[in-house]
């Protein structure tokens, strides 16, 4: 990249700092405490949460909000968070950028899955045959089934009129 | 020690000033002598006395990296060149107990049942140079400063290599004692941060490092030194040359800031994880030692001068000077000066600096023997006051002397003018010089005196508020014709009469605007300004005045932007007045100013235009107070005391920012 080619889009940073988690992205100073944090930066040289900040100050977010974007290597473990001497919240810039792919479709396969699976179950890990035998070899009670009205009223408000 | 022998200087060593009255030429400082319980006339540093004493502690002066007897020295060139006994770890002052110091002195030098001593002594001026602390980054975990024995300070960096430190010059590890040779110095731990001691830069720890580094390799040339930045900051004379020479003798320099240090507990050596952010790999880093450059901090005990001296600190906990640009070395109060890192973090030659320029500064008042003052003191009419002490408890100098029952008087050589005591004055016993009651009354008048209505009437302090008109205007900023400054010395000086008077002559709204709380030029005058709001706002919303027609702006004389901003948003606001408001306001004002019956029955027969508003509260979580922005409408909740004094509020709002902060009952 050089730095002629270098162009800020803040029609889209303002997007994003309006998200709340992503509002403190300016006062970013670039210093790489995130990455040297980061265990997913550890095992993965290609993600990198300084450079997703750098990203979203200049409004390029097209890329990491498209398909097979790098922001889903992010565990959420919020280890930026408590590291950032800013207070940049790098974590909380990715789920937004996550929150604006999945809007538009483009969240990963997987991620998608356990969304759903989610919204059916209540549950991100399935009930398994193998899950269940180790719980009985523990002495635990087998796994209940989870009543999901509630939890589909949160995720979807108009469900409250469909039941009445 | 050139002081300690200089005829014309005496040194008050190990002693603390207990208290300062007085102004400007003739201070009374009291201070205390402690007692050192050995004779310093007397004591010739054999130090025969250490080699028998029996109680260790902790050397403060080597960082606790050596130890140190109950009697000591606290460094080989302390003045005087006299032992000192620690009674916090003396075993006792009864004889029977220890008394080995006091066997073996030839002298007889120690006095065990030596007592505190107080001087009172009369000052002409002060300079304060009480220093600073050191940032310990025991808090950041992720460092594991405190867990690590080879993590260490530079504070504590610069005894291991000292060759009057407690290896005596050779260069060793805390944790096997062993030379390090792989050393990683992290920067700006504690400084820069908004999580971790402090947000401003430390100023010196840079080129501290750059110099530890060059010390390295000058004495141990097979060391290698790696530094972690974020910028290293070489602004002074020469720096840059010490930074590029530091870099040519092969130390290293990789920007980016370590997130975790790990511990090898056979080794005892430690991995650094980083991005080196130049070229966005992440890295790790192997190093026998690593040295946090740790930042610098206001002293802890910064406020009991503070309070002795009626100073003001900035945000970040230095000591506040008179002018940050014009008088950088004066406090506020008049015949204080200050001296190196108590104003703010500086280094060596910066502090000589300043230092030089206090003494200067204080020699031009004691060459004169004289002070000039700006003639805009207060007077008190001695016939009008009725000896409440209202106006000493505000005057943010100390310059109104009262006691219970006399009238109070003005020391004019400390009054600064700002006229807080004129508006706290209940009974108009105080005339403050060139700015009247009278003066500024005629001038609400003569403002108010055609078309009433289209008029927005702006009380600005002299400092910053009417001088950020005066930016606007030279910045050719629009903003609309209605305003109409009325200049005051500091908005401490609008009091409640003022505001009311331009009600009553048919004002549609009022502004009162002082400078932000940090730069409030009268130390913390505006204070005053904000309580006499809440008061305004409270009694107006009780008369049925609608309260958002009084709005309060801190403007500094840079904000011109904001000056401008500020106009046009109230000139809007001052549209939607209607005359029926105002015409009310006349009669009720005029009528809350009779007593007895005749108010009631005026009162009775005044009906408000306005439907009061019910303002929905929201739910208040513990500690904290409800407020309302008068600009906006914005209702909202924040951590606050009512014993605290008011911070500078704002409105949470992005947009609005106003400072028209209402503080609402609840």
């Amino acid at each position: 990249m050089s730095n002629s080619d270098i162009t800020v889009d803040f029609e889209k940073r303002r997007q994003l700092e309006k998200i709340l988690g992503a509002d403190h992205i300016s006062y970013c100073y670039q210093c790489g405490a995130c990455v040297g944090d980061c265990p997913s930066a550890r095992f993965d040289p290609s993600f990198n949460p300084r450079t997703i900040v750098l990203k979203a100050l200049m409004g390029d977010i097209d890329e990491l909000t498209g398909e097979n974007s790098i922001i889903w290597h992010c565990s959420n473990c919020y280890n930026c968070y408590e590291r950032c001497p800013q207070d940049v919240r790098p974590v909380e810039v990715i789920i937004a950028l996550k929150n604006i792919s999945s809007k538009s479709g483009k969240s990963e396969e997987g991620i998608l899955t356990i969304a759903k699976r989610i919204k059916d179950t209540g549950r991100s890990v399935p009930i398994m045959g193998s899950i269940e035998k180790m719980r009985e070899g523990l002495g635990l009670p087998p796994l209940a089934v989870i009543d999901c009205t509630d939890l589909s009223i949160i995720l979807n408000p108009e469900n409250k009129d469909k039941q009445k | 020690m050139d002081v300690g022998r200089h005829p014309n200087v005496t040194l008050l060593t190990y002693s603390e000033v207990e208290n300062v009255s007085g102004y400007v030429g003739n201070f009374k400082v009291t201070v205390r002598k402690k007692a050192r319980y050995v004779d310093e006339n007397l004591c010739s540093a054999c130090g025969d006395c250490v080699k028998v004493c029996p109680s260790i502690t902790p050397d403060e002066y080597q960082q606790g990296l050596s130890s140190r007897r109950a009697i000591y020295i606290q460094y080989p060139q302390a003045v005087p060149s006299a032992y000192v006994i620690d009674m916090n770890t003396c075993l006792g002052t009864n004889p029977i107990a220890c008394g080995k110091c006091s066997d073996v002195c030839e002298k007889h030098a120690i006095d065990y049942d030596m007592q505190d001593r107080l001087i009172n002594l009369e000052i002409g001026t002060i300079i304060v140079a009480t220093g600073m602390g050191v940032y310990d980054p025991t808090e950041i975990e992720e460092y594991g400063y405190g867990k690590y024995a080879n993590v260490i300070t530079s504070m504590e960096f610069e005894r291991l290599i000292c060759a009057g430190g407690p290896t005596e010059g050779h260069f060793v590890r805390p944790g096997d004692k062993k030379r390090p040779k792989r050393i990683g110095f992290i920067q700006c731990v504690g400084s820069r941060s908004k999580k971790y001691g402090s947000e401003y830069c430390s100023n010196i720890c840079c080129m501290n490092t750059v110099k530890d580094t060059l010390l390295l390799r000058d004495h141990y040339p097979d060391t290698e030194n790696y530094v972690f930045y974020m910028d290293i900051r070489a602004f002074g004379k020469g720096f840059e040359d010490m930074y590029m020479r530091s870099k040519e003798v092969g130390v290293k320099y990789i920007r980016g800031i370590p997130g975790e240090i790990t511990n090898s507990s056979e080794t005892g050596n430690l991995k650094v994880a980083v991005e080196n952010t130049l070229t966005g790999q992440f890295e790790e880093y192997e190093f026998d030692m690593v040295v946090l450059s740790v930042g610098v901090k206001p002293q802890d005990d910064s406020h009991v001068i503070r309070k002795l001296l009626t100073l003001s600190k900035t945000s970040d906990g230095f000591l506040m000077e008179a002018h940050p640009k014009l008088k950088p070395v004066d406090a506020p109060t008049k015949g204080v000066f200050f001296a190196g890192c108590v104003e703010s973090p500086k280094d060596i030659k910066d502090s000589v600096t300043q230092a030089s320029a206090a003494a200067a500064r204080a020699q031009i008042l004691l060459n004169a023997g004289k002070v000039k003052i700006e003639a805009i003191t207060s007077r008190i009419d001695t016939e009008l006051c009725k000896k409440c002490g209202l106006c000493a408890g505000v005057c943010p100098y100390g310059a109104i002397k009262w006691s219970k029952g006399e009238i109070p008087t003005v020391i004019e050589a400390a009054c600064a003018g700002c006229g807080c005591c004129g508006a706290e004055c209940n009974f108009g016993a105080i005339t403050m010089r060139h700015f009247t009651d009278h003066q500024i009354v005629a001038q609400i008048d003569a403002i108010l005196e055609k078309e009433p209505m289209k008029k927005l009437v702006t009380f600005a302090c002299n400092w910053c508020s009417y001088a950020g008109g005066d930016f606007a205007g030279i910045s050719r900023l629009q903003y609309p014709v209605h305003c109409r400054l009325i200049r005051t010395m500091c908005s401490a000086r609008v009091q409640e009469d003022f505001i009311i008077q331009a009600f009553m002559r048919g004002a549609p709204m009022v502004l009162v605007s002082g400078c932000h709380f940090a730069d409030c030029h009268y130390i913390n005058a505006n204070r005053a300004t904000v309580r006499r709001a809440q008061r305004l706002w409270d009694k107006m919303e009780k008369l049925g005045i609608r309260p958002e027609r009084l709005q309060l702006e801190w403007i500094s004389a840079a904000e011109g932007q904001k000056f401008a901003a500020v106009m046009r948003k109230l000139d809007e606001k001052r549209k939607d007045v209607n005359k029926a408001e105002v015409d009310y306001a006349i009669e009720v004002l005029k009528a809350d100013m009779l007593k007895g019956d005749a108010k009631k029955a005026a009162m009775e027969k005044l009906k408000s235009p306005r439907v009061p508003e019910k303002t929905q509260l929201p739910p208040i979580p513990e500690g904290h107070h409800p407020f309302k922005c008068m600009s906006c409408g914005h209702v909202f909740t924040m951590p606050y005391d009512l014993k605290e004094e008011p911070f500078e509020w704002s409105c949470p709002l992005g947009e609005c920012k106003s400072n028209s902060i209402r503080r609402l009952k609840g």
